[in-house]
């Protein structure tokens, strides 16, 4: 699940602004999008309308199934024949779907969302900061929470010294250590964290 | 005499903080440390502390050895990557400075550049280890380096830090890792103190505890609040509220922590809030002045 959030509405206006003309398309994803509700049906046609109050030519609002993989664009516009009629399209959906609507339409994108995490859904429970994308997983020496994405300053050999009670010195959450060690300690398991764990390796994502 | 030296020697070494200045003029800070002149075994530099943007501390730790001060250079993983990590510890070698004191550093929404880019591209362990392999001729990749260093290294530990299980391993990776000696943050209770040290004593590394003078009730709240890692008890803060010289009492709070956790440790560092004005006082009260 790729977590997003919605863009503030004036920036979106703004960016708009920068293409005088152009007709638009707004664009949701069927998929992470849908389900943690930034770019489902509901967003965009609560987007379609706000930006028609103001003024702007959207021709409609449309669902893809997923904005991140498709056969082609002309599947994707044998569904919604709204998306070819468009000149720019306003996707709703993580950054990987805006990039490929962007490829293969051949039109101008605009971002209806901040793409901000990769998490997970559980029912209606959305987690965030479950995978930083390091090209080198080991989640597995920790308890199957991953430090590098769920600590901030992504430590990988124990706790910084500003956890205080369990509690992160960043925001309002818990120490991801103090949840590692817990669930490996009542595994049985604390010899996972023996020695030192290396830096990542940023080569390898090359 | 060098730092590492001293505490070879078993001596209870005393060690102040001094801030680099929010600016170009370091004379306040050079003023700073003179009332430090004949007190300490080390001055310690912070690097933008509590991530408040402040002149690199290489500069101030430099006119320091000039002045004759053993330095120990605090350098934080959190504005640095492993290049650059690594170029100011050869600048710093080169420059005289041969203690550092290894870090992660304050989190950037903590200070006053939010917005700015959270480094982290090694945790306090790794760059202990860097620093090892730099004293042993090589960079981080194992290419020789053309003059080792040779750098003292130690790290930091929060002894009020509960629970103390995930603490215990990060400190058990840093002796791994071949810390020299252990800095702690603030210490208000001296139990608390106590507890870690038993905990911490199998590692061998000397202890220096974090000693921060309160200066008013109201100082001791907001350290609460805004200070990662920071916990002072409720009684302390009323001993400051109900005290008619809060800085005296302050004082003597420090002075009776100190007492409390004298053989627990290898030494004291003084980090006071607004300057170095009652440090000698405040070491005279314990003995060490």
């Amino acid at each position: 699940m790729i977590i997003t959030r919605p863009k503030p509405i004036e920036e979106i206006l703004s960016m708009v602004e920068m293409f005088p003309g152009l007709s638009i398309c707004v664009v949701g994803c069927g998929i992470c999008a849908r389900k943690i509700q930034t770019g489902g049906e509901a967003q965009v046609s609560m987007m379609t309308a706000r930006l028609q109050r103001s003024g702007l030519d959207v021709l409609d609002g449309k669902m893809v199934k997923h904005a991140c993989s498709t056969e082609s664009w002309d599947t994707l516009v044998e569904e919604n024949p709204a998306l070819d009629k468009a000149d720019m399209l306003l996707v709703m959906s993580c950054g990987a779907g805006i990039s490929l609507l962007g490829r293969i339409s051949g039109k101008p994108v605009l971002p209806g969302l901040d793409t901000t995490s990769l998490g997970s859904a559980l029912k209606d429970e959305i987690s965030e900061d479950f995978c930083v994308m390091c090209g080198e997983c080991d989640v597995g020496l920790y308890a199957g929470l991953c430090p590098k994405s769920g600590c901030p300053k992504s430590q990988v050999n124990g706790p910084c010294g500003g956890s205080i009670d369990g509690d992160c010195e960043v925001g309002e959450r818990e120490c991801i250590w103090v949840k590692i060690y817990d669930r490996l300690e009542s595994r049985g398991m604390l010899h996972l964290l023996d020695g030192i764990r290396p830096p990542v390796n940023h080569d390898r994502r090359l | 005499m060098r730092f590492a030296d001293v505490l070879g020697s078993g001596k209870f070494v005393v060690t102040a903080e001094v801030s680099p200045p929010k600016g170009t003029d370091i004379s306040g800070a050079l003023a700073e440390a003179k009332l430090l002149q004949e007190l300490v075994d080390a001055v310690n530099v912070t690097d933008n502390q509590r991530a408040v943007m402040r002149m690199s501390p290489i500069v101030l730790c430099h006119k320091l050895g000039e002045m004759g001060f053993e330095t120990i250079m605090h350098m934080t993983c959190r504005d640095r990557n492993r290049l650059a990590l690594q170029s100011d510890l050869l600048a710093a070698h080169a420059l005289g400075i041969h203690n550092i004191l290894a870090m992660s550093g304050d989190y950037p929404t903590m200070g006053d550049q939010p917005s700015t880019k959270p480094v982290f591209d090694l945790d306090s362990v790794q760059l202990l280890q860097l620093i090892e392999k730099m004293n042993n001729g090589s960079d981080f990749q194992d290419k020789p380096l053309d003059g080792p260093t040779s750098i003292c290294a130690g790290a930091v530990a929060n002894p009020g830090a509960r629970p103390l299980g995930p603490q215990l391993l990060k400190l058990n990776k840093k002796a791994l890792a071949k810390a020299r000696f252990i800095q702690t943050q603030a210490v208000f209770d001296a139990a608390v103190f106590n507890e870690f040290a038993d905990a911490a004593r199998h590692t061998g590394i000397p202890l220096i505890a974090g000693i921060i003078p309160l200066r008013s009730a109201q100082n001791a709240r907001f350290m609460n609040e805004k200070i990662p890692g920071v916990k002072i008890p409720d009684e302390a803060i009323s001993r400051m509220e109900a005290a008619v010289d809060p800085a005296l009492e302050g004082m003597k709070i420090a002075a009776e922590i100190i007492a409390g956790i004298r053989t627990n440790c290898q030494g004291i560092h003084i980090m006071p809030i607004g300057g170095h004005g009652n440090t000698r006082r405040l070491l005279e009260m314990c003995g060490l002045g």
